[in-house]
């Protein structure tokens, strides 16, 4: 059970060389021999160094590590944001030149526009695209209530709780149909209640939508709880040491935290983290 | 503080808010103001040359508004709003001007590299210095004036609009990019709007400056303006005429601020409760 039985079938990709199976496997994303540098007064940080990683669509990846280890750095060129000093970022088989809709990143603050209320924040997107209609309007407000702000539409990102602003900015991301959603330690600011809704809310919208995810964390708990994959990374230069199978069964929800299982796992995750 | 006693007060005084009670006690305090000039230059000063009372600088006032001064000039009114289109014309230009410099030392490093001595250098210099130079290079028309007091928006201008530029996340540039903004959309619609509340800041800031050099941008052979009433006043020893003067810029002054504090509470939604 676990990762192997999604509806399409996929096997999720271990390395880059995915679709060894008959099914046209293209993987969501693709990531070969990316390095990265950074300079800082004439001194070199080698922040990532000759990554590997392949995602299978529909797939929830998480990269797991200690601070400074290049993970956010990775999701960033994986964004787009930053070019890669060697290798190359491959999304549904484009190469990666720069940002774009089909990959939606949320960031750890939830950056909604503070002059937009809601609605307009998560119509941000099609409007910037000229793509104002009655059609994306009604789904703004669905999407609203998905995320259960039906009643905060018109409030501006200030009149909102800190759970609130995250959720409508993953209403702004979800409005594009992104078929890759990058999250970028998304819920690390949160306080832990209002963190273990947001990783709920996220299991749930997940199983509906099975959108493929990227998503960066430091935390074991939340690296297990949500993904099928995880790529624990080790600092100095950043790479990944070594990429563990979640075998939980789909779906999860809250109940699983408190699961032997799921303890069992999340010890063997963070001796794993330890010796990387 | 009258607690428990409901009979008296009207609801709003009875308790009021935190922004009332602040409003409140502003307004005692200008009363209280006017009351101290007024006892002060009725029975200690007791010279209207040195100081008129505020009873007598509004009559002044009220009398200059329909009749010119001097005898074959402008009227208070007219006065004030030749005065005012030269802060307004200064003002939109040098807003203009440095808003854009600003853009420009915000968008390239080493633009601003090039500009910000001359505007360190020329932040601090008087208006009035520059007085004797303009009429040397643009002669006594209108245009030294509207130049004198644009030369004062500009660097404060700059400064402000390259500050909001800078302040704004990476991470909201990038955000709105990755929602499928183009370049320069994201220039538009994020990048200068997130910085709006601050360039509205530094335009109450220069306006207020271009009210500052209005005197000195009258003494270059003017022969209408408040600044020019107020120096020809002081010739005359008519003290009156200048407090009423003053009474009159001051007024313009936060009328003008009134309108900029307005549009400040539209464009930043976070003003609002």
């Amino acid at each position: 059970m676990g990762v192997s039985q999604h509806e399409n079938g996929l096997q999720p990709a271990q390395s880059t060389q995915s679709g060894a199976s008959g099914v046209p496997a293209e993987p969501a994303v693709s990531v070969s021999g990316i390095s990265k540098t950074f300079w800082r007064d004439g001194q070199p940080t080698k922040a990532l160094h000759d990554i590997h990683l392949g995602i299978a669509p529909g797939e929830f990846v998480c990269l797991l590590g200690p601070s400074g280890c290049g993970k956010s750095t990775l999701l960033h060129i994986v964004a787009g944001f930053i070019a890669p000093d060697e290798g190359e970022i491959a999304a549904h088989g484009g190469r990666v030149t720069g940002p774009g809709v089909d990959r939606c990143v949320l960031f750890q603050s939830p950056t909604l526009f503070p002059w937009l209320t809601s609605r307009d924040n998560v119509l941000f997107g099609p409007r910037s695209r000229g793509m104002d209609n009655e059609e994306m309007r009604s789904r703004a407000d669905a999407l609203l209530a998905t995320v259960g702000l039906e009643d905060f539409k018109d409030h501006y990102p200030h009149q909102l709780s800190g759970g609130m602003r995250h959720r409508a900015a993953l209403a702004r991301a979800l409005i594009n149909r992104p078929r890759i959603l990058l999250m970028d330690e998304p819920f690390a600011a949160l306080d832990a209640i209002t963190r273990e809704q947001m990783q709920n809310f996220l299991l749930d919208l997940w199983q509906r939508e099975r959108m493929t995810v990227l998503f960066v964390t430091h935390d074991v708990e939340e690296a297990a709880l949500l993904s099928d994959r995880v790529c624990i990374m080790s600092p100095r230069p950043g790479r990944i040491v070594d990429i563990v199978d979640i075998e939980l069964a789909r779906p999860r929800d809250e109940a699983l935290r408190d699961t032997a299982e799921f303890v069992t796992l999340r010890r063997g995750l963070r001796e794993r983290l330890a010796d990387a | 503080m009258s607690t428990g006693s409901t009979t008296e007060a009207p609801g709003i005084l009875r308790s009021p808010s935190g922004a009332t009670r602040h409003w409140l006690i502003s307004v005692v305090s200008v009363i209280g103001g006017l009351v101290v000039w007024q006892m002060a230059a009725a029975f200690i000063i007791r010279d209207p040359v040195l100081l008129p009372t505020p009873v007598e600088t509004i009559l002044v006032l009220v009398r200059y508004l329909n009749s010119p001064y001097p005898s074959a000039g402008e009227t208070l009114i007219g006065h004030s709003l030749i005065s005012l289109g030269r802060v307004v014309a200064g003002f939109a230009i040098g807003s203009f001007i440095g808003v854009a410099i600003g853009a420009m030392m915000a968008g390239f490093r080493s633009f601003r590299a090039v500009v910000d001595p001359f505007i360190e250098i020329t932040r601090p210099l008087p208006p009035l210095a520059f007085v004797p130079v303009l009429i040397v290079w643009f002669g006594i028309g209108e245009a030294p004036k509207i130049i004198l007091i644009a030369a004062g928006v500009v660097p404060v201008m700059a400064i402000s609009t390259a500050a909001g530029l800078d302040g704004i996340p990476r991470e909201m540039l990038n955000c709105a990019r990755c929602l499928g903004a183009s370049e320069w959309y994201t220039m538009i619609h994020v990048r200068i709007r997130a910085a709006m509340p601050q360039i509205i800041t530094g335009m109450r800031l220069s306006m207020g400056l271009s009210w500052t050099s209005i005197v000195a941008v009258e003494m270059i052979a003017a022969t209408a303006g408040l600044g020019f009433v107020i120096l020809q006043a002081g010739q005359f020893l008519d003290t009156s005429l200048i407090f009423a003067g003053i009474l009159i810029i001051a007024l313009l002054g936060l009328g003008l601020d009134a309108c900029l504090r307005r549009l400040q509470r539209h464009l930043d939604p976070t003003m609002k409760p």
